[in-house]
């Protein structure tokens, strides 16, 4: 979906949506200026980021991830189903001290009564070292990405496999994105609800009669 | 499908026989034994709420099973806010649609509460589920109030009557459905790290919002020329809120990001 006439199209209609929406805001009409707008801001943020990943270098990658044992450290990025493209390096490296799998107690009432209680929480713990800063250890779980510099760090994936001599490992995945349109979609988001909120408010000032 | 032998079951039960009471007296025209019967279901499932929080201690809004009951409590003040603001009675379609929304607390959600999987242990679970099912409940009355613009016997005054109540409904749940889709793609990013994931359910829901959004142009372009239009509209939308749904259970047959939804 982010091949170069697809993007264009996408940009046709941002730019036709923009257009409304100032044409809107001609008429002194706010509230389906700021839908119009809210939505090309949108597309627009989203077009940034996806331009973006296609000028992304090794040098600046835009998007990867990194599977890791306790104890690895790296500052390089992969690509593909078994992470074996190198896409690129980013500006800080990261050394997983311990990747933990917490499960829920055991018990005997619920549907899982018998088996293996159901997985509460990923974690990675790493140590992260940037040029120009002491090195830290923060938490990467799922639903709270961590963010470094331009990248958000998430909790990806994980399994279990062997090492070289045999003995079963366990391994995270990490992935890393950096999205520069993300705060132009998020801005578009903030616009387009306001903009509904104040037609809302437009079709209910309209008050029809009632029967007797 | 499962049968609940607790208070609360019996509550919800009570509620349900009380809504169907309501939807066969207001079918066969008994209007006073009717509205009866939908306010003592709505009473019925205004305690089966106060039930659930006292016996759980919490506000009954964290988990599907609790929403669902709460959707089941706001119909009747719905109902009289229709009547009282567009003048027209929605009694027999509310207590259809309350069958419709009890059904699954009753006989298909488990009143335990879940322990969740990671992906799922997030502030925006429930406000995102949420707006989307107070959407589509809205969305459906939307279109049953909008049934009077399909009769080409519908007068004027009848006709106004229902574009008013089915748009000011409509727009509600629109409202409620772009809240759910933003939340959902906030979510996504957090989560899985990106807003949008061409998901089979992300774009059904795009597409539902799609239809809603040219039901307001076609509404704003040309009024009430068109009635019939109107009332078709709305009724596409609604389909694709249903084929939207339906996507839930298809998803474990195919893969997706929604797959444990």
């Amino acid at each position: 979906m982010s091949q170069p006439p697809f993007l264009a199209v996408t940009a046709v209609f941002a730019v036709m949506l923009g257009v409304s929406g100032l044409r809107a805001l001609g008429h002194r009409r706010f509230d389906s200026a700021l839908v119009h707008l809210g939505c090309a801001c949108v597309m627009a943020g989203w077009l940034v980021g996806r331009v973006a990943e296609r000028a992304g270098s090794p040098e600046h990658p835009v998007t990867g991830a990194m599977a890791m044992i306790d104890g690895d450290e790296s500052d390089k990025l992969w690509e593909g189903a078994y992470l074996t493209n190198f896409v690129g390096r980013v500006p800080f490296s990261v050394r997983l001290e311990h990747f933990f799998v917490e499960r829920y107690e055991r018990n005997d009432s619920d549907v899982d009564a018998g088996r293996e209680a159901p997985v509460r929480e990923y974690r990675s713990r790493i140590t992260v070292t940037e040029p120009g800063r002491s090195p830290y250890v923060v938490n990467v779980r799922v639903n709270h990405p961590v963010r470094i510099r331009d990248y958000s760090i998430y909790q990806m994936s994980w399994g279990q496999s062997t090492d070289l001599s045999g003995r079963p490992v366990t391994y995270t995945v990490l992935q890393f994105i950096r999205d520069p349109g993300l705060s132009v979609v998020y801005a578009g988001f903030v616009v387009l609800f306001a903009g509904l909120l104040l037609f809302a408010v437009r079709v209910f000032r309209v008050r029809e009669e009632k029967t007797p | 499908m499962m049968i609940k032998l607790t208070l609360q079951g019996g509550l919800i039960y009570l509620t349900l026989a009380f809504f169907l009471a309501a939807a066969v007296a207001l079918w066969t025209r008994k209007q006073t034994v009717g509205r009866g019967f939908w306010f003592a279901g709505f009473l019925a499932a205004l305690a089966s709420v106060a039930w659930r929080g006292v016996n759980t201690g919490h506000p009954p809004m964290q988990n599907l099973f609790e929403f669902f009951l709460c959707m089941a409590a706001v119909l009747w003040p719905l109902s009289q806010e229709t009547r009282w603001r567009n003048g027209i009675d929605t009694d027999l379609q509310d207590a259809c649609l309350g069958l419709l929304i009890l059904f699954p607390a009753g006989f298909v959600f488990s009143e335990e509460v879940r322990r969740l999987p990671p992906a799922l242990q997030s502030p925006i679970f429930i406000p995102h589920v949420a707006s989307y099912v107070a959407g589509y409940v809205m969305l459906a009355r939307a279109a049953l109030q909008a049934l009077p613009l399909l009769r080409a016997s519908t007068d004027a005054v009848r006709a106004r009557q229902a574009d008013a109540a089915s748009r000011q409904t409509a727009v509600i749940g629109f409202l409620l459905l772009t809240l759910g889709l933003l939340l959902g793609s906030l979510w996504g990013k957090v989560c899985w790290g990106h807003y949008w994931q061409w998901d089979p359910k992300e774009m059904w829901s795009l597409a539902t919002w799609f239809v809603y959004g040219g039901y307001f142009h076609y509404r704003l372009k040309n009024g009430l020329r068109n009635p019939k239009a109107l009332g078709m509209l709305l009724w596409l939308g609604l389909l694709f809120v249903v084929l939207t749904l339906t996507w839930i259970n298809l998803s474990r047959m195919f893969s997706g990001m929604h797959t444990y939804a």
